[in-house]
């Protein structure tokens, strides 16, 4: 059983508890203008470009079989629609300015890579499934889940929830936690921001919590998008009707997929945005709190007061 | 009047500003300090010592010269005392300073200097102190009881022991007439302070000073100031740093004094932060009695706590075992996490005691092997072991045996005749080409690195049979030699079989140098044939410079590197760390004295680097080696620490000495809700796969970088730069440079 895998990330510690491997997926259902991992939306190979780590060597005017490199007067240029996304640049590539993003491999690769940890996962680390979308690749998915039990890993699941629901539930004996984002209540301010409703998503929670799951909810705050007291609270308000929820965090928008978007020649949907600051956050979090949560605020650099 | 008392905050506040203060004044005297922050202070404004000589040429060396010279210092060495200090005396000087050379020329080793250069080898011919002293004889017998002793081992034993007896009884003499002319100090202090509750901590501090003169300590502040004495004592003669197992030492006193009231916990907190203040030495807590239990008590968490609240570079070991107080673990965790100043470090008893039982000792006196310094482990007072004083530059053994293969000089080349490259032919012409049969392989290479290493070993055991044979007439151990057993009782130094045990710590450095090399050629030249030998040879000739160099540079510096996990790299650093260790231990040295290897560079990367032109990973000719045991970074894209963990666990070599790993970690990941259990099973992850000492900075990439722009800006930042704690604005430039790279991989 093969997939799409765009990266295994290792220590990863704000992807559920204790010390996670988190492995991303390639391939997503929904189109979240903020993503910050726009290399995971679409299910193939693409490359990123990263001019800036250009040394001028050439050696991809070379290997490329499509022509999509050249060396001009003005310096070396890249036609990205002449592009097939073989990968034969990247592997010339030792600037790291070329990099082909999502590559195929078996579940027991990616199994083996994630056991490399086992020493310091503990009783609560393991495996984070995420992407993208890890129910995009739902038998690949499968595959990797049950190679982790077997192998004594506790597993958890990132998901938007936006698959039908039997997706989910065939997986669901898999799996240990299960993190999801509500991003908005509103369903019209839903599908602006993602593209799609969030009818499917509430209903998958409810489920999720009628079954006694431990769960983790989250919500990533854009600013001008749902970094309201209003929305965030009305997410607050339809948690608190879920047993079973562990936490809830309050992720801050962070411009990562900015250089990402560059680099993979798409388009920036989140341009100018920038990171809420502390005093919008607490906000936010007494908003969650006012209906019986306890938010945690996801960590990183502090950014300036908004 | 209306004044309110100071209370202990206020007085470690002030302690704490005087410590700045006289860590700038020692800046501004004597410039930037590449080793640990110590407690000394700048030297007094219009002090003077002249040496007596005890040889024709005008230095003083032997037992004669240190022990007299000793006493002598002592005798005009400034007084100190703070009144809102625990403890009376600050250290100023080495003795050592005062004499031109640090091994008698007259005692010269030609037969050695051409390998010891060829292979970069620091020998530790002449390296003094290094080992550990058992702090709990002297708090039995008191300066007092050890001059008794002295006098009663001296009559039973001939007159040609006469100058060992000589000189430890001038030690003796000289520390106790300091400590006199302290207690007359503090009295005049007194005199002069009108504060109620300094004018009683001047009481006593008086009272506890006069007991100590001769007598063995009966309380806490008593027991820490008889120990805040020899190691102000050791430290002026020879720079001695070297810790015990502080909670166990101090538990009776402490217990005592709370037993019959004399003291509370506040009292003993304030008493320990004193003594931490007062040098930061490797004191080890927690961690396995000889029998197997847990020594956490009490006194153990004071401790932290007081170090906690002094908030000063700071050297507390935890010793991780099965049985460790979970409590303390993590309190230890919190506070590395919290405070930031790279305390404490965690040590791996599974690791270490395995290890020493590996090399043929038993489970208890494993146990008692304990952590006293940088990366040192000795057991207190019995153990010999020039920790840290020794070293093979592995880089350039493979330098060496690289250079050898291809024909050619090692390093023949500097970076300035390196820049505009040259035709090939003339380079080789001048590199001086030697033909070969066999063409190059890495398993040519392999096999010359093994036979240099080897030679570079046996090149390093002489060296240290030739350093035990003299060291006593250079810089006998007049300190340590007082708190062992068996110096006194035969008259003879700790360096010259005074002791019953000889481990010597023989570190290789350089280890990711050499390893991504291997790694890099292998994978490159061999398995993706996109590199030729020749070619490589000839960009490392060019230093990378020439046209093409670029890129090839980056091509080896992105090969499967050590720390990836699962990559040539990694498998070349196991090789490499098996083989050294084997070299190191299938025998001792000519003389008989058995050889413990590790991996560690102190903070020597940068002079070691100068020697090693450049190297196959992509490392530039003269830039610093590796560091230590670590992975070079850029070690893996997410630069996991557990990736990390996970590769320093597999290289240790297991006899009972450290590899350490050094790990800077970003303050959001202290930030994290959960980040106390999180590192606290990263550490202990480490050490259920062998790991044996675990050093953590926590450092925010920013910050770092305006330090380095503007050090006197960030006067109290801490970082843990290897072994040791300092204050970063006290590092040279390039130090601090050194710390910054490990950091923030550009």
């Amino acid at each position: 059983m093969t997939g799409l895998v765009a990266d295994i990330q290792r220590f990863s510690l704000h992807d559920g508890p204790g010390i996670r491997t988190t492995v991303f997926l390639k391939g997503c259902n929904l189109r979240c203008f903020w993503c910050h991992n726009p290399e995971t939306l679409l299910p193939r190979p693409q490359l990123q470009v990263n001019t800036e780590r250009c040394i001028g060597c050439g050696a991809c005017v070379e290997a490329c079989p499509h022509g999509a490199h050249a060396a001009g007067p003005e310096g070396k240029t890249f036609r990205r629609d002449l592009c097939r996304a073989c990968g034969a640049c990247a592997r010339h590539c030792y600037a790291d300015g070329l990099r082909l993003v999502g590559r195929q491999v078996t579940a027991e690769q990616v199994v083996a890579e994630v056991a490399e940890d086992a020493a310091f996962y503990g009783s609560e680390g393991g495996i984070t499934l995420s992407g993208g979308e890890p129910l995009s690749q739902k038998d690949f998915s499968a595959a990797i889940l049950a190679g982790c039990r077997a192998a004594g890993i506790r597993t958890a699941v990132e998901t938007n929830l936006a698959y039908e629901w039997e997706r989910l539930e065939a997986l669901l004996p898999l799996i240990d936690l299960v993190m999801f984002d509500i991003k908005a209540i509103e369903p019209e301010l839903h599908r602006r921001g993602t593209g799609t409703t969030n009818v499917r998503v509430l209903d998958n929670a409810r489920r999720l919590a009628r079954m006694r799951l431990p769960l983790i909810a989250r919500t990533p705050v854009v600013p001008g998008y749902n970094d309201s007291v209003a929305e965030v609270g009305a997410i607050a308000q339809f948690l608190g009707t879920l047993d079973g929820l562990l936490r809830y965090e309050l992720l801050p928008y962070h411009p990562l997929g900015t250089a990402k978007c560059a680099s993979l020649g798409i388009e920036d949907r989140a341009k100018g945005l920038v990171p809420p600051g502390t005093a919008c956050m607490d906000r936010l979090a007494a908003a969650a709190r006012a209906h019986g949560l306890e938010p945690r605020v996801a960590g990183g650099r502090r950014s300036e007061d908004g | 009047m209306g004044r309110l008392a100071l209370t202990y905050e206020d007085r470690l506040n002030l302690l704490r500003e005087t410590k700045l203060r006289q860590t700038r004044e020692k800046l501004a005297q004597r410039g930037y300090m590449d080793g640990d922050d110590h407690g000394c202070i700048a030297v007094v404004d219009g002090f003077r010592f002249e040496p007596v000589a005890n040889r024709a040429d005008g230095a003083f060396a032997g037992f004669a010269g240190w022990g007299l010279n000793f006493r002598r210092l002592f005798e005009v060495h400034p007084t100190y005392v703070d009144p809102v200090d625990a403890l009376a005396g600050r250290w100023m000087v080495h003795l050592g300073s005062y004499r031109a050379f640090g091994w008698p020329p007259e005692l010269d080793y030609p037969h050695l200097r051409e390998e010891q250069e060829r292979y970069g080898i620091i020998s530790g011919i002449g390296a003094a102190q290094h080992f550990g002293p058992d702090r709990r004889i002297g708090l039995t017998l008191g300066w007092g009881g050890l001059l008794e002793k002295i006098r009663r081992c001296r009559a039973a034993h001939g007159p040609d022991k006469a100058a060992f007896y000589d000189a430890e009884e001038n030690v003796v003499v000289g520390i106790q007439a300091w400590i006199r002319r302290h207690v007359e100090a503090i009295g005049e202090t007194a005199s002069r302070e009108t504060r109620p509750e300094l004018q009683a901590n001047l009481r006593e501090m008086a009272e506890a000073n006069d007991w100590i003169v001769s007598d063995p300590p009966r309380t806490l502040r008593e027991a820490c100031q008889w120990i805040a004495w020899f190691h102000m004592a050791s430290r002026t003669y020879n720079g001695d740093g070297a810790g015990d197992q502080l909670d166990e030492l101090l538990r009776p006193y402490y217990e005592r004094d709370i037993a019959e009231g004399r003291i509370d916990d506040e009292d003993a907190i304030f008493i320990l932060a004193c003594l931490l203040l007062n040098d930061p030495q490797y004191y080890q807590i927690g961690g396995p009695a000889p029998d197997g239990r847990d020594q956490t008590t009490r006194i153990s968490f004071l401790i932290l706590e007081a170090a906690h609240r002094m908030r000063i570079p700071c050297n507390l070991t935890i010793r991780v075992h099965d049985g460790l107080d979970p409590e303390l673990y993590r309190k230890g965790v919190r506070h590395l996490l919290e405070d930031g100043k790279g305390w404490p470090r965690f040590s791996g008893d599974k690791g270490l005691t395995e290890g020493f039982i590996r090399a043929g000792h038993s489970a208890e006196l494993a146990r008692r092997r304990i952590a006293v310094g940088c990366h040192w482990m000795a057991i207190p007072g019995i153990e010999y072991t020039m920790n840290d004083c020794v070293k093979i530059n592995a880089a350039k053994v493979f330098d060496v045996a690289f250079w050898d293969m291809m024909g050619g000089d090692p390093c023949s080349l500097s970076r300035a005749e390196c820049a505009g490259g040259g035709e090939p032919d003339v380079a080789r012409e001048r590199a001086g080409v030697r033909a070969s049969a066999e063409p190059p392989s890495t398993a040519r290479l392999w096999r010359l690195f093994t036979d240099h290493m080897r030679q570079a070993v046996l090149c390093t055991a002489k060296g240290i049979d030739f350093h035990l044979a003299h060291q006593k007439d250079n810089h006998p151990e007049l300190l340590i030699n007082l708190l062992c057993q068996g110096p006194l009782e035969q008259g003879l130094d700790a360096s010259d079989g005074g002791v019953e045990l000889y481990n010597m710590c023989v570190d290789g450095s350089g280890l990711a140098t050499a390893a991504d090399s291997f790694g890099a050629l292998e994978q490159r030249v061999e398995q993706e044939r996109v590199l030729t030998w020749d070619e490589i040879a000839q960009h490392m000739r060019t230093d990378y410079q020439a046209p093409g160099g670029e890129r090839v540079r980056l091509m080896m510096k992105t090969a499967g590197r050590y720390g990836h996990g699962g990559s040539l790299g990694d498998a070349w650093a196991v090789r490499i760390s098996r083989m050294f260790t084997e070299a190191v231990r299938e025998r001792p040295t000519p003389g008989g004295r058995a050889m413990i290897p590790g991996w560690f560079s102190w903070s020597s990367t940068i002079p070691m680097g100068k020697a090693v032109g450049a190297t196959p990973n992509g490392r530039r000719a003269g830039a610093p080696i590796s560091h230590g045991a670590n992975p070079d970074p850029g070690f893996r894209k997410d630069g996991a620490p557990t990736a990390m963990a996970k590769a320093i666990a597999a290289i240790q070599p297991g006899y009972g000495n450290t590899a350490p790993i050094q790990l800077e970690l970003d303050p959001g990941v202290a930030r994290d809700a959960e980040a106390v259990e999180k590192i606290g099973q990263l550490i202990r992850g480490h050490f259920d796969l062998g790991g044996t000492l675990f050093n953590i900075n926590i450092l925010d990439a920013e910050t770092l970088r305006a330090a380095h722009r503007n050090p006197a800006a960030y006067p109290d930042l801490v970082v843990r730069v290897t072994g040791f704690t300092a204050y970063f604005a006290s590092l040279s430039p390039e130090f601090r440079q050194l710390v910054v790279d490990r950091l923030i991989e550009e």
